[in-house]
């Protein structure tokens, strides 16, 4: 059943929601309140032989009393009754079942045995199954939220999906902050029917989806894994975030193959052959789902490093050669243009020092220059939209008159510099639009200001070197992929 | 394959270093030029066609720890050399030699690790990294899933921390990644053809002017099938 196309799940017209509860501690009440609260454009038919209406809406018994035919179906009954539930699915022709149910396979042998009767029942009807033990699914443009944990997330060109409900939504939840919006999100569950592979595989094939992120802790012996994926990832970036990266161990091996092999060495390697790639902390699966979602790839590992001050440059040029980032030197051609707008004891080399001036330095002429250099093929730029004047409006010092005035001129200036900042955020996006490189901006903190720099501009910017460093190198990782590939 | 079924029905675990390359040169592997003897008169002979200088090795199944059990003898460079190494061997009081394996003595530059092992998830995978008595110290080895595509060879070897080690290097030629990859691929299509290869190691896989060749193997069997 390769390349089902998941359309109706991610695009349903109507859900019925089997287990509807009009008792609000109840997932059956909760999802259905998440999925009204977030104005899914379809329709949603509580399920519940007693209510007439919870939250306002009409209940049906059954889903056979529903008028007209039913795209997605979503469980949050109790296990032992969900077997017969699919067989009333069946018959109403619903192709696809959301089971929220937990105390299947991951409680043990007899839900393992429970899983497998819901999954052989639902074959028989052809319909395809999300979970067990799923916290649902998510939907931009639906507007679908029929999930367990209130959770609205941003729109956006990222799509997810989770073996681990809590990881996604969390993340859903967090890029709200980041100002990281999503297109589709599934929380896989236990995967008893459609699995890792299958979600890779639409949201390959998905127009809206530009960057694809994944939570595994496991996969079941697919041989799609590597075939099919490498041709997603031929289309567009796979993140993969893996949990349980311990060796499985204990195995007696006769040879070195054998003992040093463990689970997360293999996983590694199979991850590479796919063309997936792999962050190893959360931080970094947020940090490329930004940054993939916003900016052109680097055609290459070349780094341009443009600086208000030495450190945090020297800073950014350990941190790129430490991740095999080339920050090559700067011709004398550059040099002399630079010459012509920077003080003489600018630093005459890449990193780009501007050095430290309060005023009119000429920040977006110095980009331009780099951004148009042929020697790189991506920059980092550092201190474009300084924040070290952190000023509280009241100076809080009354006297002396002379200390108080020149603060207050300080205040204004600062202020008359929000216009100057404003132009330089919107030169830094015209830029990489321009150039069709990729402009990383650091700007030392972690405030609100980064998520700002992202929505107003469309800029992506990291309150570390690091941080941007480590996102550049997936960057590149990726070209190169794209670049050799076969 | 001859080999290995045979090996089977003598109930042997593993394949004796000398069976383990003639499985691999059956794919193409570079190994050692070699020759098992059992007297000393035929290691004599077995040195001279081969040339000197020669390694003589304890021989046999059941002998994977080699210089744990003090059973090579190195850099043995004309024929009192290869006399007096054979008497030691065979009177070893570690172990019982009967089989005594002549060969090609190579110097080699640099000490690669190219190995197979079965995973319940992936199946056959095929390591690479660095060799020799780093292999353990280091752990700077990388896994790739058979089938290799060539991409995925070339891919492996940018893989490990030591990848320098594979460029120019004091005057040594770079190592032939061409050659390397055709080992990387071949030896993960070993794994796919004989389900009862368990495992595979290839330590050291030495590298000559560029070139790389296989100068331990040690092939482990599936024998509970």
């Amino acid at each position: 059943m390769a390349n089902q196309n998941l359309d109706i799940l991610f695009n349903p017209k109507n859900i019925a929601l089997i287990g509807a509860s009009a008792n609000p501690s109840k997932w059956g009440y909760l999802i259905l309140l998440n999925i009204l609260k977030g104005n899914y454009r379809g329709l949603i038919h509580p399920i519940n032989p007693k209510e007439k209406t919870i939250l306002g809406i009409q209940c049906y018994p059954t889903i056979n009393d529903i008028p007209g035919s039913v795209d997605v179906a979503m469980i949050t009954t109790p296990a032992k009754v969900v077997p017969p539930l699919i067989d009333e699915c069946g018959k109403k022709g619903v192709p696809f079942i959301i089971v929220v149910t937990s105390d299947f396979s991951e409680t043990g042998h007899e839900g393992a045995k429970l899983e497998r009767e819901v999954v052989a029942r639902a074959k028989k009807y052809g319909i395809r199954i999300v979970g067990p033990n799923t916290m649902g699914i998510f939907s931009a443009k639906p507007t679908l939220h029929a999930l367990m944990p209130p959770v609205m997330p941003l729109h956006g060109p990222v799509s997810m999906f989770s073996q681990s409900g809590n990881v996604g939504v969390q993340m859903l939840a967090w890029g709200f902050d980041e100002g990281v919006g999503f297109e589709k999100f599934v929380s896989s569950g236990n995967e008893g029917d459609l699995n890792c592979v299958d979600y890779v595989e639409y949201f390959g094939q998905d127009k809206d989806t530009k960057v694809i992120l994944a939570y595994l802790e496991g996969i079941d012996p697919d041989i799609r894994f590597k075939a099919s994926i490498k041709e997603v990832s031929k289309k567009k970036p796979i993140f993969v975030f893996k949990g349980g990266r311990t060796n499985v161990g204990g195995k007696a091996a006769a040879s070195h193959s054998g003992s040093m092999a463990g689970e997360s060495r293999i996983f590694k390697g199979a991850l590479r052959q796919a063309g997936m790639l792999e962050v190893l902390t959360s931080q970094a699966l947020m940090d490329c789902a930004k940054t993939f979602s916003h900016y052109p790839l680097p055609k290459g590992n070349r780094i341009g490093i443009l600086t208000r001050g030495g450190g945090w440059g020297v800073i950014t040029a350990d941190s790129c050669e430490e991740n095999d980032l080339v920050v090559p030197p700067l011709p004398d051609e550059l040099i002399k243009k630079y010459d012509k707008i920077l003080p003489k004891y600018w630093s005459r080399g890449n990193p780009v020092d501007m050095v430290a001036a309060i005023a009119n330095d000429p920040f977006l002429e110095c980009l331009e220059i780099l951004a148009n250099w042929d020697g790189i093929d991506a920059i980092l730029a550092l201190g474009a939209a300084e924040r070290g004047f952190k000023f509280p409006h009241d100076p809080g010092v009354k006297e002396p008159k002379e200390l108080v005035d020149t603060l207050h001129s300080i205040l204004q200036f600062i202020e008359s510099k929000k216009n100057d900042r404003s132009n330089t955020l919107e030169g830094i996006r015209s830029l990489v639009d321009s150039s069709g490189k990729p402009i990383i901006m650091v700007s030392i903190g972690t405030d609100a200001s980064h998520k700002s720099y992202l929505e107003e501009y469309g800029i992506v910017s990291f309150p570390t070197p690091e941080r941007a460093v480590r996102v550049l190198t997936q960057m590149c990782n990726y070209q190169k992929f794209l670049n050799s590939r076969e | 394959m001859k080999i290995i079924e045979q090996a089977i029905q003598r109930g042997q675990k593993t394949l004796s270093e000398y069976e383990s390359k003639l499985l691999l040169s059956e794919y193409g592997i570079p190994v050692t030029a070699e020759k098992t003897v059992t007297k000393e008169d035929d290691a004599v002979k077995a040195a001279a066609k081969i040339g000197y200088p020669v390694v003589l090795k304890g021989s046999g199944a059941d002998i994977s720890h080699k210089t744990e059990l003090d059973m090579i003898s190195l850099d043995l460079k004309n024929e009192s050399d290869v006399r007096q190494a054979f008497q030691k061997l065979t009177s070893n009081p570690k172990a019982k030699v009967k089989e005594v394996l002549v060969q090609q003595m190579v110097k080699g530059d640099r000490e690669l690790v190219v190995g197979l092992n079965r995973d319940p998830q992936f199946g056959p995978c095929v390591m690479f990294g660095l060799g020799g008595i780093f292999t353990e110290i280091l752990q700077d080895v990388t896994f790739r899933v058979a089938p290799l595509t060539r991409w995925d060879a070339m891919d492996a070897m940018e893989d490990i921390r030591g990848k320098k080690i594979l460029d120019a290097f004091r005057g040594k030629p770079p190592v032939d990644r061409e050659i390397l990859a055709d080992i990387l691929i071949a030896v993960g299509k070993i794994g796919l053809d004989h389900d009862s290869v368990n495992e595979i190691d290839i330590n050291p896989l030495k590298i000559l002017n560029g070139n790389p060749i296989a100068v331990d193997a040690l092939v482990v069997l599936t024998t509970d099938k």
